[in-house]
């Protein structure tokens, strides 16, 4: 399997796309980090002001992008095969379809988690300079902002495996690239709008929480930093997206990876 | 012994029967043309035995195993199925570094590889750039990357020049010549005719022919044009070894049902001499064309 998993690894360091969807990732978190910066402390902008610790964290973790693209990474890594006629080769090599899956799954998690690392030290340091800039000092102590940074990794890692499992079961790279976003932007920021005592237990909301992210900090339109419930302790969030992947691998298992590749 | 074994071999796409029963035996060490027109089924039935496609009856194995259960299957096959299988975005030389990390290949070895395939120039181009011919040649680079004992090539020939013809026929008298087994497949018999040593002959799904090539080349053979001195008696004599043999001219016999050495053998032995010989052929081509328009007919009058 280690073998499997590098030559995935391997793959994904030599596909370009990656390197830009990580670029895109960093660009759009260092975009939205400093918008929130800006609000912050504005009456009506709903968040509070960079000296607080609760301000400082909503910008330090707005990390949402990293998870979304990480999910593209995955993606492109499982439904690419298909669209480039790949899958033949990898199939050649490793006929077991599944243990593939697991190595594509394992890469894509490396790959999250590197989203997701770059993604929370951007937002961290839009954070850090606004505050440098304003002559404030640092409300949040060495230790959250380094939790906030790991979760943000874990959460991109859980996210990139998402996004393999949906591209597997999938097999259109569009599709699956809709799906995420649509999903992500949409969906959750609708559910967890018109239902917020369900909102910590949809998947993308409870990745976000795992970066430190507040519930409704990651949603668009109207969602966006509504309050109400509480979301799930680390670990329970992370079994959540945990669980997704292996039911997403399992089904695409069960159902599209045994289709002929003709 | 049998290399690849293909038993009642079976492929239905709904109402579709892309391959009907087929069944066929390549032997160790031979170079075997896979033959048929486009649409034949040769595709299908080299997909299903290299564990892609799941046949609907029948079994297809290598070494008398299924692909799916050889151990280290990169080492024991090489396959070239898709000019396209590359990521457009990877240059030619990580393409093949990735396969030779599944194939637990030294990293040299591609090296190699690109060298046979004449592509060391083109190692650090990304592959979209290539021409289809490039991209057939880093096809061959990756079936030979493990160095496989069995290559199974699906229209290897498809976008190469005169000169990439020619190439690969030398290649594959180089790879039977190494004792491997080539199972190759093409809809044009003359690209393959100069480098393997049988044929099977696909039409429809249904096996039309699977000879060696010496018996397909001896059917294509035709008449025989003698010019003689002594024509009546060369006529007599083969007539009565059983060959068909007419006077057509005040010097020239033709002969149909011997070779052109049979006859040359028997008119020796009567001192008959011969001033000229030629042949009539039908050619390869069109042997083939025979033998694939026939199953076409008796298909249509099912």
């Amino acid at each position: 399997m280690t073998r499997l998993a590098r030559a995935e690894w391997f793959k994904l360091r030599t596909m370009r796309t990656g390197y830009g969807l990580l670029a895109t990732s960093a660009v759009l978190t260092a975009l939205f980090a400093s918008l929130e910066a800006s609000r912050a402390g504005g009456r009506t902008s709903g968040v509070a002001p960079l000296f607080t610790a609760s301000g400082l964290q909503t910008v330090t973790t707005v990390t949402g992008w990293s998870m979304m693209f990480a999910a593209v990474v995955g993606v492109v890594l499982a439904s690419g095969e298909f669209r480039h006629y790949t899958a033949t080769l990898t199939y050649l090599a490793t006929p077991d379809r599944g243990r593939v899956l697991v190595a594509k799954t394992v890469a894509s998690a490396l790959a999250g988690g590197v989203f997701g690392l770059v993604s929370a030290l951007v937002a961290t340091g839009v954070g850090l300079v606004f505050v440098a800039g304003h002559g404030y000092h640092v409300a949040l102590g060495t230790g959250a902002l380094v939790a906030h940074i790991a979760g943000a990794a874990v959460g991109a890692a859980l996210f990139g495996a998402v996004g393999t499992g949906l591209g597997s079961l999938l097999r259109s790279q569009l599709a699956g690239v809709i799906t995420v976003f649509v999903w992500a932007l949409v969906v959750e920021s609708l559910i967890g709008g018109l239902f917020t005592s369900v909102r910590p237990y949809l998947p993308y909301t409870a990745a976000t929480t795992l970066a430190g992210i507040k519930l409704g900090g990651a949603a668009f339109g109207p969602a966006h930093g509504l309050s109400g419930g509480s979301p799930l302790p680390f670990a329970a969030a992370a079994a959540l997206v945990l669980g997704l992947v292996v039911l997403l691998d399992a089904i695409a298992i069960g159902t599209t990876l045994h289709r002929d590749v003709t | 012994m049998a290399a690849i074994e293909v038993h009642d071999l079976t492929k239905r796409f709904g109402p579709v029967t892309a391959v009907d029963h087929l069944g066929f035996e390549v032997g160790a060490g031979t170079v075997t043309g896979f033959l048929g027109p486009n649409g034949a089924g040769k595709t299908t039935t080299l997909r299903m035995l290299l564990g892609l496609v799941e046949p609907t009856e029948g079994s297809a194995l290598i070494g008398g195993r299924p692909y799916r259960d050889l151990p280290e299957p990169l080492h024991r096959v090489g396959a070239v199925l898709e000019a396209s299988g590359a990521y457009p975005g990877r240059t030619a030389r990580n393409h093949l570094r990735a396969q030779a990390l599944l194939g637990r290949v030294p990293p040299a070895r591609v090296d190699e590889v690109l060298d046979l395939v004449s592509l060391t120039g083109a190692a650090d181009r990304r592959v979209g750039g290539f021409s289809l011919g490039m991209r057939q040649r880093l096809g061959l680079a990756t079936a030979l990357l493990c160095d496989p004992e069995v290559l199974v090539l699906d229209e290897p020939a498809n976008g190469l020049d005169p000169e990439g013809v020619r190439w690969l026929r030398d290649l594959l008298r180089r790879l039977g010549g190494e004792g491997r087994t080539v199972l190759v497949s093409s809809h044009i018999l003359a690209e393959v005719a100069q480098s393997v040593d049988s044929v099977v002959i696909l039409d429809r799904g249904h096996l039309v022919a699977h000879s060696d090539l010496a018996e397909l080349t001896a059917r294509a053979q035709g008449k025989l044009r003698i010019r003689t001195p002594m024509a009546e008696k060369l006529q007599a004599l083969l007539t009565a070894h059983g060959a068909t043999a007419v006077l057509v001219g005040p010097n020239w016999v033709e002969v149909t049902g011997g070779t052109a050495e049979e006859v040359g053998l028997l008119a020796a032995e009567q001192a008959i001499p011969i001033f000229e010989a030629s042949t009539e052929g039908l050619g390869l081509e069109e042997v083939f064309f025979q033998l694939t328009d026939a199953a076409a007919a008796k298909e249509s009058t099912r």
